[in-house]
């Protein structure tokens, strides 16, 4: 409690309150604004680690996370693009409610949730983010191993319709973590001393978040305008609180565990939400037409989710989602390894990253609320001038690593990997995955068979990892099962399930 | 002979509107409406959606006027506008007017102030 | 959860995507090249219990195989699903000539950077870019790129403390 309360203090000085505003104002532009995602925001934001303390960074970042998760659900609602996969959901309901004239009570229920369920999510980090913690510290790096190889195979297996793609993008990711001369030998630099350090993360980063979605987005820009529904002021009546409370707490109760999980991101558990809603709710004739509980279910997983994330990134220094891959590399970049050692060594940044999860989301509803007609505004930005500008903030950050024209080089020739894989319906979360991970990974069998003096076997002497790795066969057994390729069509397909696939 | 309307989903084009059908419904003559977009922004509010356009139309219509509509995406408004006036053969452009200040001028390119500047026919520029 | 699954018709000819194979073909060319790379490092230390050229045999071999799995794949009339977004319209072709352009203007930045300086080749990066991709409003784009990249290159020197160079504007900023 006490090192909570000192979470509270440095998070609450002004500088860090500062940058906890700024961090929630640009991650609710960046959600609303087409084309950027949080995780492009952070990429985008990584120069900015150079300089600003670790505390500062981390609760800005904190703050674009939740911000642009919010952000994404006004587009969502006013416009029907849902922009992140997070967001499909919402839309479903949410635009059916603001088409009926009630967008303000759409865009109050998804902030209000997204508040209820973030604040939850936190405390449930407060709580559990220690004793996980004290539990993973008595860990051995044949488990780390483990964990890494369970969350190398769950994000290529769980996400997206392609194994073979996924496995594509991890081991392209891995083959980059693999240059430079962290072992002593000089591997894939061509000879030349300045990729001896390896390929700078952000590089690679923003190359496949902004320049590769940049070229892609120019490649198929959009040319008709889309219909955007006025909006006021959000604000709901009393049977919309009535209505809304229990799909708030629902959601949150999807989401926390899914975001924990090793891949799970926060689709399931907004999907699943959805279709507990509709089947649990008093008004089933309003689902489809826009119902207030497909909106605020959905919204609170969303959220939720995403605290949940930040269990295994602060625990394991496992990544489950892009964003969460970025912030990894961006305390890394600190020279602070997230982990089970991060608790003991670094506790006043955790407890300050912890409190200010808190802060982010209570201003995220002091601001979101009365500004979502600003937000809207957002979108008359010309495309040309969006994308410029993301195009001159990927180079600012390429060039900000080192000062060195080479570094843009990589960011294009990285940038067009990033538009190929995109092209190539290749996912993006495997390679970031490989990029930070690979390395670790190596350096985590190197310790434990360093330990065991080269005996194989210690890599299963830990009942973790053979937990791990048993979790690891079902998962491959799965996919063989339902073949390599793609996976089979999901059993009952129901309305909704083809609602979302043809969109 | 008819009269093109230059119009926006907002009271400028509105405005236009009023007076172009008022002179359209006096001179007994054909109306066009010209509402384009250049569609570079996800959302352009001074582009009427479709359903919009075709209220706007039916109400025109059920006046008694001959109504045509022109609703694209263009590559420069106001020359969607011009090209409308030529091939109509009009003799009367109309366009809402928006106060700008010097500097306004200087960045942002007006579409009524080409209409006004490049047109081959007279133009009514209305204020509402 | 957007889950395609392409059905073919019996009877309607095999749909392949040509440049697939091209990524399928890079696929091998890189997992070939991080092999041959693996091969000229040196056994390890004694206290590296894993060798150097390990990892990257495993990763050069398992590229390989995929570049050929997607190679056969793409013969059996496997579809990529393009990546969807808000912005992306996927019913019109490839817009060639538009990314051509934006890394033209990235090349240039680059090339030029060392010499000219942020401060000028991002106005000239977010000018290029502008252009590229269609907007019209010149004069705007150049007082926007140039109070980006003055008004970058003054926060990160003075915010930041990060001195970007400044390259021939030395000693003006």
């Amino acid at each position: 409690m006490d090192l909570l309360l000192e979470g509270f203090q440095q998070a609450l000085t002004p500088t860090n309150l500062l940058f906890a505003c700024l961090g929630v104002i640009l991650g609710t532009a960046v959600g609303v604004l087409p084309g950027i995602g949080p995780a492009m925001a952070l990429a985008l934001l990584l120069p900015v680690t150079y300089s600003v303390g670790p505390d500062s960074a981390i609760i800005m970042f904190a703050g674009v996370y939740y911000g642009g998760m919010y952000g994404g659900s006004t587009t969502s609602i006013l416009l029907n693009t849902p922009g992140e996969s997070s967001s499909v959901v919402t839309a479903l309901e949410g635009n059916k409610m603001a088409k009926r004239g009630r967008a303000a009570q759409a865009l109050a229920t998804a902030a209000i949730g997204s508040f209820i369920a973030g604040t939850i999510g936190t405390v449930l980090l407060w709580v559990l983010t220690p004793r996980v913690s004290d539990l993973v510290v008595k860990l051995g790096a044949p488990s780390y191993f483990a964990l890494m190889l369970l969350s190398f195979i769950a994000v290529t297996t769980v996400l997206g319709s392609s194994r073979l793609r996924g496995f594509i993008a991890l081991f392209l990711g891995l083959a980059i973590g693999l240059v430079g001369t962290q072992t002593g030998q000089a591997r894939l630099t061509f000879g030349d001393a300045k990729l001896a350090d390896g390929i700078d993360v952000v590089v690679v980063a923003v190359a496949i978040f902004a320049v590769g979605e940049a070229l892609w987005v120019a490649a198929h820009l959009r040319r008709k305008p889309l219909e955007i529904i006025p909006v006021g002021q959000p604000w709901m009546g009393k049977q919309d609180w009535k209505r809304s409370w229990k799909p708030w707490l629902r959601g949150t109760a999807y989401g926390f565990p899914f975001g924990a999980l090793p891949a799970g991101g926060a689709e399931m558990p907004t999907f699943l939400s959805y279709v507990t809603e509709k089947r649990l709710t008093n008004h089933p004739e309003e689902f489809g037409k826009g119902a207030i509980e497909g909106v605020a279910g959905p919204e609170a997983a969303n959220n939720a989710s995403a605290a949940g994330t930040m269990l295994p990134l602060l625990t394991l220094g496992l990544p489950t989602t892009a964003t969460a891959a970025i912030m990894l590399s961006a305390l890394t970049s600190y020279g602070i390894q997230p982990g089970p050692l991060l608790m003991e060594n670094e506790s006043d940044l955790v407890w300050a990253l912890l409190a200010s999860l808190l802060i982010a989301n209570t201003l995220l509803l002091v601001i979101n609320l009365p500004l979502a007609p600003l937000w809207a505004k957002l979108l008359r930005i010309p495309r040309p001038q969006l994308y410029a500008g993301i195009l001159f903030f990927a180079c600012l950050g390429a060039y900000t690593v080192n000062f060195q024209a080479f570094d843009l080089a990589l960011l294009l020739l990285f940038g067009v990997l990033g538009f190929a894989m995109r092209r190539f319906g290749i996912p993006v979360l495997p390679l970031i995955v490989g990029v930070i991970l690979g390395p670790k990974m190596e350096g985590q069998l190197t310790e434990a068979l360093a330990i065991s003096g080269g005996d194989v076997s210690t890599l299963w002497s830990e009942p973790v990892a053979v937990v791990v790795y048993s979790v690891i066969g079902l998962l491959l057994t799965a996919v063989a099962v339902n073949g390599l390729r793609r996976p089979a069509p999901a059993a009952p397909v129901t309305t909704e399930e083809k609602e979302l696939v043809e969109r | 002979m008819s009269i093109v309307v230059a119009y926006s989903a907002d009271t400028y084009g509105r405005a236009a509107l009023d007076h172009a059908v008022r002179l359209a419904r006096k001179d007994d003559v054909r109306l066009v409406v010209v509402n384009a977009t250049r569609g570079d922004s996800l959302v352009d509010p001074r582009y009427a959606g479709d359903a919009d356009i075709a209220a706007v139309q039916a109400d025109l219509e059920a006046d008694g006027l001959e109504v045509a509509v022109r609703h694209d995406v263009v590559p420069d408004v106001a020359d969607a506008v011009l090209a409308a006036a030529q091939e109509e053969a009009a003799d009367l452009i109309v366009v809402g007017i928006r106060h700008r200040s010097p500097v306004g001028k200087l960045l942002l390119g007006s579409v009524a102030q080409r209409v006004i500047l490049d047109a081959t026919c007279p133009v009514l520029a209305v204020k509402p | 959860m957007s889950t395609h699954v392409h059905t073919r018709e019996p009877g309607e000819p095999r749909l392949v995507d040509k440049a697939q194979y091209g990524m399928a073909a890079f696929l091998v060319v890189a997992g070939g090249y991080v092999l041959l790379d693996a091969l000229g490092l040196d056994d390890g230390f004694a206290d590296q219990p894993v060798q150097p050229y390990a990892v990257p045999y495993i990763v050069g071999a398992v590229l390989v195989l995929l570049g050929v799995l997607l190679g056969v794949a793409t013969a059996r009339g496997d579809l990529p699903e393009s990546d969807e977004g808000e912005d992306i319209d996927l019913t019109q072709g490839t817009d060639v000539v538009t990314v051509a352009m934006l890394a033209a203007v990235l090349v240039a930045n680059l090339a030029l950077i060392n010499f000219l300086g942020w401060a000028i080749t991002g106005a000239l990066l977010f000018v290029g870019a502008t252009r590229a991709l269609g907007s019209r409003t010149l004069l705007r784009d150049v007082g926007v790129g140039v109070a980006l990249s003055v008004g970058s290159w003054y926060a990160f020197y003075v915010g930041l403390g990060v001195p970007i160079p400044a390259g021939i504007l030395d000693g003006v900023l």
